[in-house]
């Protein structure tokens, strides 16, 4: 299978706190990987280093074979990696639609010369933009509100736009900062079975920070988990639910002993 | 009970400091000025009451209703009876009434007793103190304009309260039925059904935009032309603060630069090129163009105020520029440029106020169809991403660099060619012409007509540039109508005069549904 991402001695330094510390991953292609760890573990921090929000003070990453240190945000995005926040950060003040076109924005190509005199490619691209835009309002559930300003809409309702918009430039990883945050338990099955689908239908590979476990354990293929920035444990969701260390991370030593006892 | 009364007090409170803040500055002398213009002349006596005495009666009554109806206003929902309204009105009116009559008192008494007021108060002459005290004496004076005030209050109670309840809905349902009928007509379907529907309507818009300035005078066609030129610049200065969100506080260096370009290329002194207006416009627009550019590169990575002290800095340092003694031998210096030429069409001169009003119609309407066009696309979009987020903008692949500087380089053109069209209008022009009150004043255009809206930037123009010339006789009141004008509007609209749209892109192209989902910001959620 080939690597769809790879990081290697990734690590990130806030003055003296070290926020990632030496993290080494392989994520293959089209798996599910899912990176858990208490608050302040250093997930977020770690995929702001992926994506070209901070750059990294050591490390190195690599997706499909290219080097992404040093590129800015946008230049990152171009390589074929969306995201999406952890609260969620749309335009709140554009309409659902608007909003996906702004995400489609890396794969389309007029200028603004050909905007002013909307010349037959730029009427093209933009029918095309907005069809494919309408389609992806569908694919996420949300046929029919594509006219509602962003901030109007319903919280799952803004959580799936979100991932709407990252999946408008077609990237090729999707990174998913706890996209169930908040939601109550019958959402959450939603969005199980929705991050299930991206990957079997649309073959995308997918980075995904979650805290609610049964999510984490449903649908990942391969867990990481970090406490204090540093990789404490990798391995698939049984083996990391029997790992003592991870036991201890998320709820102290007591617990190990007794677990262990 | 006792909430109406309390919000009524309060509101009587608020409108009598105002009121007792306008009588102090002379304002209701001023506004019943206006009043007798519009409505009557000097010699009328209506009901024995002299003409002075008359419009401050109008002047006070209409402050008073205002004060009455706004009494229960803000309690929506909870004055439901008339006794309600009757409670909140009457504080109100008390109030307002206590507040201004006690003024009237306190100054018809220094006024007896020999106090000279207008030497600490300019407008406080004894003449006013008469006309505040309606002609009679201190104390029957005063009770006088308490109890009218009281009296008007009540009456706008009454008057806000039929007008919130029952008769508003039935007003209204009788207006949207004819409204729908009329929309909804065979005939009227037909013809906006027609192709040509809507090419006739541009027609006809420019046969109107013709006519104006044939019919107009002289001081009006001048007006209309300031008018423009602020429409120009607004509309410019509207895709760098309205659509990409670059609060940018020195535009007028752009303006500054249109205007000397065609200055110093057209005039006799001190260059004496005298090259053609024709040539002069297109490098005064990609001049100011390229200064945008050039001072989009430094402020690239800043984000609000930065942004906006730097750009402040950019505009004086323009203006001081043209005033330096360094530069007097290139520029003119502080004595400005003058005789700039104007344009020719077919060898005649075309420079009267009428034909630069047409001159600066074709830039309007060239400034709408490049930034309406701009608007719906991918740039338009990415500047609008870039307003509301600009690192989630960056990580959706938005170079926001190079958008900046396309805002910023398309603002500074159209400011570029309002400048060109403004010196050579006035054939003259020098440092005073761009100073930073010219930023100011864009700003407020299109903060005052709504952000990132074009309908909304010209109709902030005419309510800025146009309504003080409409308004001459309070031509002193100017910059306190301004400066109250943006602060009504910040609280009650603060999304402008006119908002702008959001286009229904899903569902077709139905406006109602875009108007509908178009919150105001912190609107309702």
């Amino acid at each position: 299978m080939t690597t769809a991402i790879e990081t290697l001695g990734l690590t990130k330094i806030f003055g003296g706190l070290v926020a990632v510390n030496h993290v080494d991953l392989t994520i293959p292609e089209k798996s599910i990987f899912s990176v858990i760890g208490p608050n302040g573990a250093g997930k977020t921090t770690f995929y702001n280093c992926i994506t070209g929000f901070y750059t990294p003070d050591e490390g190195t990453v690599t997706f499909f074979g290219e080097s992404l240190v040093g590129l800015g945000p946008d230049r990152v995005m171009y390589k074929g990696i969306a995201r999406t926040y952890q609260n969620i950060r749309l335009f709140s003040s554009m309409t659902a639609i608007e909003n996906i076109l702004v995400g489609e924005h890396s794969r389309l190509t007029t200028n603004f010369v050909e905007a002013i005199f909307r010349t037959p490619r730029f009427r093209k691209e933009e029918e095309a933009a907005l069809n494919e835009a309408k389609r992806l309002l569908k694919f996420v559930g949300l046929a029919g509100l594509g006219d509602q300003v962003a901030r109007n809409l319903p919280y799952g309702a803004q959580r799936r736009l979100e991932i709407a918009r990252a999946l408008a430039s077609k990237p090729k990883l999707l990174l998913l900062d706890e996209p169930t945050a908040g939601m109550n338990p019958h959402e959450t099955k939603e969005m199980m079975h929705f991050i299930r689908n991206l990957r079997d239908e649309l073959g995308i590979t997918i980075l995904l920070i979650e805290h609610d476990m049964r999510m984490v354990m449903g649908v990942s293929d391969q867990v990481a988990v970090l406490d204090y920035g540093s990789k404490i444990a990798e391995g698939s969701p049984e083996e990391i639910q029997r790992n003592p260390r991870v036991i201890e991370a998320y709820l102290g030593r007591g617990a190990t002993t007794e677990t262990v006892n | 009970m006792n909430k109406q009364i309390n919000n009524g007090f309060r509101t009587g409170l608020i409108f009598g400091i105002i009121n007792i803040f306008l009588i102090l500055i002379g304002f209701p002398m001023v506004a019943g000025t206006i009043i007798k213009d519009a409505i009557h002349n000097d010699s009328t006596v209506l009901l024995g009451l002299n003409a002075d005495i008359l419009d401050m009666l109008i002047f006070m009554g209409l402050i008073g209703l205002w004060a009455g109806a706004s009494g229960g206003r803000r309690l929506k929902g909870e004055v439901d009876t008339w006794l309600d309204a009757l409670a909140s009105s009457a504080s109100s009116g008390f109030t307002n009434g206590l507040l201004v009559g006690g003024l009237a008192y306190l100054l018809g008494a220094l006024n007896d007793a020999g106090v000279r007021i207008s030497v600490y108060l300019a407008a406080i002459l004894p003449a006013t103190i008469k006309q505040l005290l309606l002609g009679k004496n201190t104390l029957d004076g005063a009770l006088l304009e308490f109890g009218f005030l009281f009296v008007t209050g009540l009456l706008g109670g009454a008057l806000g309260f039929a007008l919130r309840g029952q008769w508003r809905k039935a007003l209204g349902d009788w207006w949207k039925k004819i409204w729908s009928g009329f929309v909804n007509s065979a005939w009227v379907r037909k013809i906006r059904s027609h192709p040509l529907f809507m090419p006739a309507v541009y027609a006809l818009g420019l046969v109107i935009l013709y006519i104006i300035p044939q019919e107009a005078g002289k001081y009006w066609n001048y007006t209309l032309g300031t008018v423009g030129i602020y429409v120009l610049l607004g509309l410019g200065l509207n895709v760098v603060v309205g659509f990409a969100g670059l609060l940018d506080l020195g535009y007028v260096a752009f303006f500054a630069i249109g205007a000397y370009t065609v200055a110093l290329l057209t005039a006799p002194n001190p260059h004496h090129l005298m090259w053609s207006f024709w040539v002069a416009l297109p490098i005064g627009i990609v001049l100011a163009a390229a200064a945008g550019i050039l001072l989009g590169i430094p402020v690239l990575r800043m984000r609000g105020d930065y942004l906006a002290i730097v750009t402040l800095g950019f505009g004086e340092i323009i203006r001081i520029l043209a005033t330096s003694d360094l530069l007097t031998p290139f520029s003119g210096g502080p004595k400005g440029v003058s005789a700039i030429g104007g344009p020719t069409l077919f060898g005649k001169p075309f420079s009267s106020d009428k034909d630069f009003v047409y001159l600066i119609m074709i830039g309007i309407l060239l400034t709408i169809f490049v930034t309406t066009q701009l608007r719906s696309s991918r740039v338009g979009r990415a500047w609008e991403a870039m307003r509301e987020d600009e690192t989630v903008a960056r990580a959706m692949g938005i170079n926001t660099l190079t958008h900046k500087l396309m805002a910023f380089a398309i603002g500074a053109a159209f400011a570029g060619l309002g400048g060109v069209l403004f010196a050579s209008r006035n054939q003259f022009t020098g440092p005073e012409d761009h100073n930073l009150m010219v930023s100011i004043n864009v700003l407020s255009v299109v903060i005052v007509g709504g952000m990132g809206s074009i309908p909304g930037v010209i109709a902030g123009a005419f309510a800025l540039k146009g309504l003080p010339e409409v308004l001459r006789e309070v031509q002193d009141y100017r910059v306190l109508f301004f400066g109250a004008l943006l602060v009504i509007m910040m609280i009650w609209r603060p999304e402008g005069l006119w908002p702008s749209s959001r286009r229904s892109m899903e569902l077709g192209k139905a406006d109602d549904n875009a108007k509908k989902n178009s919150g105001a910001p912190g609107g309702k959620p």
